[in-house]
């Protein structure tokens, strides 16, 4: 009646066989070999994900392997007194290490050339119309065409009401309206997703600003009461800027970048 | 009520296994072909039944991994508290949780895609939101990553857990560490625990059954329990806990008196009463164990006084009783009376619940009253009392059972009590009888025996097999135990077995004889019609012309026989009668060799002589069309002369001609008519005159002649009706797009 561990039991009981361990090593011997053989052979999306993942197994084997190497670069060493006697002027720096330094000064000289009205999407490419807008046929026989759909996801307030059929010219889907993006705080480097509270500026054209077409490189505003941040005169800010960074017609969702 | 087996429950694939089994699965069973030339909404839906089936498929495989986890809240407390000790409560509803959320979270995802999808103009967005779609499912799928390993985890410890069944008879074993729990288990089940002389080698339940009272007993080996307090105690030991208090059982607590297990009595009774609340409303025996090495008598008596005093603290339903593993003393009494009790208060239980009313209720006992004074006994005939009464008086002598002479097994003392072999089976047969009618009586001693007991009694299998010669029915009943020869006088007895077996053998004679007579009037009835039989020599000919055959059809199927077509009969006799002085086979060979085989070659050869006359292939064509229906031609000659009297004319005139002319040119006619409407049939082409209303072969010619005049205009260049192909490459046909859509689309 096996109970529990069934495997160890039958080993107790029977043992193993005799040439147990030089099949598990000879196995583990030619793994490598296996894998070769594998890696030379497959092709095409398989190889394509085979080699992603064996790039990362490698790559977590490096950095394990120099995790327990020898540190050799150098670190901030509070400790570290310098040789001699020292000038009283001197006395209370700190012995920096160089590699710290160098990075802090690389850091700080790329933040003073990123330009301050800079958005992370500068160029983006035109949309138009036709692109942006399908005609609509409307009438009984379909032979007016004054009527147009917009094919981009919109934002759309809460409390807009749409316009009688007759003077409505731009329909908005309700399938494309996006009330939430997905954004990211560059330095956080963390993701929230947050309210959409208006569209500010569609690069395209002032139209698509209007009727808050969301586009890749749309300025939009973005409710950040919850992230808590303040502004500079300690208020706390609600509404912040954020660019969209992706096609929110292709994707299905809207990802934004703050603008801080 | 369930029975707790979870061994069913399917593996669950971790994070990566179930992505890429949802998006292979969605690979088989989609279409994978799409255009962008194709309508939109094909398109659309295309791509929509994508994102659709990958999220069933998602949510199939997680529903069914959330209906196979047994819901802790639903299964039996013994078993919930089990996993809540073994699994942790909390993990388990956090996991199952998630993947609940995961499943809702895909569904919403779908749901939202595809609204998207709706609105997509182009396959290249179509195809875009479909990949948004799926990385998306695919993303939450492997945020589980950590549920689905931990659940796979606990699936497999759960389909190892031993099939407890919580609501059984059941007896417990706990106790402290090494007092000798699974050597007991050991010794009344066959569960076969691993036993080792240290501590904690139990690290989990485990389950054996035993037998007692034709019923299934389940008996429950605990891992050993320390004293200390419950926050303190380990998983191993909780498993005991839980066992203790949840299942209703017999509790056998094991007490060392040898202190062998290193705990003193004092500390193993300690335990006994920090878990004694555990031990409320179940039967417990307190089992003094290991006596071997330090009898109870022996024990000093403070420490038996401790003993004492903790089984009259246990209450009522506790006993102590005594054990030893290694000597075996005391181990079947000890289950035995744990089982009692056990059984006891099951049946307590039962009565005193409500369940057993509506029975008893219905349940009436009667107690006669006596009618008279009359005494009336059991019938019991004379010759069975005085059979017992002969019985009870040799009782005392041992009676000695006969060995068997037949069966498989002869005994070197096989022959030596031949003689006295006479009386003893009549006595047996008697004793039978009484044994029958006197089988209530109550007299055990004097039960008969029956043949397996005497079977064991004399060596059992083998050894002793009854003799069934006793029970012979024979005029006399000494002749049973004779021997039978085989051959007696010079005759085999086997053949006199039968008294009337002569007129058996009359009767069966004269039926035969009967029957005989009777087949051959019938044969002869038969043949008087007509007689088939052949007489001798057309016998030989028949006999010969089949071995030719048989010959002549062994060349034919020999290897390596001729190369060629064996030529039919018909050409090979036309193309030999030739005068061709090549030709292996001259006519009247042909006609020897048939006539050898029995066919009449004559009409044959007339035959290849005609062609040959005939010539060309044509000819011989139709002739041979003509032949087919030669019978038909003269039932509806009628049919194909048109003009009967003209015909009826010429055949007149005919007579003048040779016979076979005269038949050549009727059949020519009648097959030139007939060809003339297979082809009307056949194609479309002009009808004759006949069959469009002109009236002769004159007016046809008139006609025709008008005809050709009427398209003399037009003949040479091509008219507006013509249906003709001159140029090979169409313009409109090969310009263009190709992709989009095919040829016989635009």
């Amino acid at each position: 009646m096996p109970q529990h561990e069934h495997m160890e039991r039958h080993r107790k009981l029977h043992g193993r066989r005799f040439d147990a361990e030089e099949r598990e090593r000879k196995r583990e011997a030619r793994l490598s070999h296996k894998r070769s053989e594998f890696a030379q052979k497959v092709h095409g999306l398989r190889a394509k994900l085979y080699n992603q993942k064996r790039f990362k197994e490698k790559a977590t084997m490096r950095k394990t392997i120099a995790m327990h190497n020898e540190r050799s670069n150098k670190h901030a060493n509070d400790e570290a007194v310098a040789d001699g006697a020292v000038p009283a002027y001197l006395l209370d720096r700190e012995g920096v290490s160089r590699a710290k330094v160098l990075s802090n000064t690389v850091k700080q000289k790329r933040k003073e050339k990123a330009g301050k009205w800079e958005v992370p999407i500068p160029k983006v490419k035109p949309v138009a119309d036709d692109e942006m807008f399908k005609v609509m046929r409307t009438g009984s026989k379909k032979n007016k065409a004054w009527k147009r759909v917009v094919t981009k996801c919109t934002f759309v307030g809460d409390n807009f009401t749409r316009k009688a059929p007759k003077y409505e010219r731009f329909i908005r889907p309700t399938g494309l309206r996006m009330k939430r993006a997905n954004v990211t705080h560059p330095e956080l480097k963390t993701s929230f997703q947050l309210d959409i509270l208006g569209v500010k500026k569609n690069p395209s054209s002032s139209l698509y600003t209007n009727l808050g077409v969301l586009t890749k490189g749309t300025i939009i505003e973005v409710n950040v009461s919850d992230l808590g941040l303040v502004t500079t005169s300690g208020k706390v800010a609600w509404g912040k800027m954020a660019q969209v960074t992706n096609n929110p017609e292709l994707d299905g969702c809207v990802n934004a970048v703050l603008l801080v | 009520m369930p029975v707790y087996n979870f061994k069913t429950m399917a593996p669950v694939p971790s994070a990566s296994d179930l992505v890429d089994i949802v998006l292979t699965r969605t690979q088989r069973k989609t279409p994978t072909v799409v255009h962008p030339g194709y309508k939109i909404t094909r398109i659309r839906n295309f791509y929509m039944r994508k994102i659709k089936f990958t999220q069933q498929t998602i949510s199939e495989r997680l529903t069914a991994m959330l209906s196979d986890f047994p819901r802790l809240s639903d299964i039996h407390p013994f078993y919930s508290d089990l996993c809540n000790t073994l699994y942790d409560r909390d993990h388990y509803k956090l996991a199952l949780g998630q993947i609940n959320t995961a499943r809702q979270l895909v569904d919403a995802v779908a749901r939202d895609m595809i609204r998207m999808v709706k609105y997509g103009d182009s396959l290249y967005r179509c195809k875009c939101l479909k990949r948004a779609a799926l990385g998306r499912m695919c993303t939450i799928l492997k945020r589980q990553r950590a549920s689905l390993s931990y659940l796979e985890e606990v699936r497999k410890h759960m389909s190892r857990l031993p099939a407890l069944d919580p609501n059984t008879r059941t007896l417990l074993l706990c106790g402290l560490p090494n007092v000798g729990k699974s050597s007991f288990m050991n010794k009344i089940t066959r569960a076969n625990v691993d036993v080792q002389p240290y501590a904690f080698t139990t690290k989990s339940l485990f389950v054996g059954h035993t037998d007692y009272r034709y019923l299934r007993w389940q008996v429950i080996d605990t891992p050993g329990i320390l004293d200390h307090p419950l926050e303190q105690r380990n998983t191993i030991e909780m498993q005991a806990i839980t066992a203790l208090a949840h299942l209703t059982c017999s509790v056998l607590y094991f007490m060392d008196v040898s202190e062998q297990c290193g705990f003193s009595i004092e500390q193993q009774c300690n335990l006994f009463r920090s878990i004694s609340p555990l031990f409320a409303n179940k039967q417990l025996v307190v089992v003094i164990n290991k006596i071997d090495a330090q009898p109870y008598d022996t024990l000093e008596s403070d420490k038996r006084d401790m003993i004492e005093r903790l089984v009259k603290e246990g209450g009522p339903n506790t006993t102590m009783l005594q054990m030893s593993n290694v000597s075996e003393v005391g181990v079947s009494s000890v289950k035995n009376h744990a089982c009692d009790k056990l059984l006891a208060s099951r049946v307590d239980s039962r009565v005193s619940m409500k369940k057993t009313d509506s029975v008893m209720n219905r349940l009436q006992v009667f107690y006669p009253t006596a009618r008279d004074g009359v005494v009336r006994e059991a019938y019991v005939p004379e010759s069975v009392l005085r059979e017992r009464e002969r019985a009870a008086a040799e009782g005392g002598e041992g009676k000695k059972t006969r060995k068997s002479r037949i069966g498989y097994a002869p005994t070197k003392d096989d022959d030596d009590d031949d003689d006295e072999g006479d009386e003893t089976p009549a006595e047996s047969g008697d004793e039978m009888m009484v044994g029958n009618g006197g089988g209530g009586a109550g007299d055990g001693g004097r039960r008969k025996k029956t043949a397996r007991e005497l079977m064991w009694e004399n060596g059992g299998p083998g050894v002793w097999a009854p003799d069934y010669r006793e029970q012979y029915d024979l005029l006399d009943p000494e002749w049973r135990f004779d021997a039978i020869p085989q051959i007696l006088d010079g005759k085999n007895i086997a053949d006199y077995f039968d008294p009337d077996i002569e007129e058996k053998l009359r009767m069966l004679e004269e039926e035969e004889d009967r029957l005989q007579a009777e087949y051959e009037a019938a044969d002869m009835e038969r043949t008087d019609g007509h007689d088939t039989r052949l007489d001798e020599m057309e016998t030989a000919q028949v006999a010969e012309i089949r071995e030719r055959v048989k010959i002549a059809r062994a060349y034919k199927d020999r290897s390596g026989g001729r190369n060629r077509p064996a030529l039919p009969r018909e050409i090979r006799g036309r193309i030999k009668d030739c005068h061709d002085d090549d030709a292996k086979l001259k006519a009247d060979a042909i006609e020897r060799r048939l006539a050898r085989v029995g066919v009449d070659a004559s009409s044959m050869l007339e035959r290849g002589r005609k062609r040959e006359r005939e010539g060309p292939r044509e000819k011989r064509r139709q002739s041979r069309n003509a032949r087919g229906d030669a019978e038909m031609e003269d039932a509806s000659s009628g049919d194909y002369d048109e003009d009967g009297g003209v015909s009826m004319k010429v055949e007149g005139d005919e007579r003048s001609k040779s016979k076979g002319a005269i038949k050549r040119q009727r059949k020519e006619r009648v097959e030139s008519a007939r060809r003339e409407q297979s082809m009307a049939r056949s194609h479309s082409r002009p009808r004759e005159p006949s069959q469009i209303g002109l009236k002769d072969e004159s007016m046809a010619k008139v006609a025709r002649m008008v005809e050709k005049k009427g398209q003399r205009k037009w003949f040479g260049g091509s008219g507006e009706g013509d249906h003709t192909k001159s140029v090979h490459l169409v313009k409109w046909c090969n310009t263009g797009k190709k992709r989009n859509g095919t040829h016989y689309s635009r």
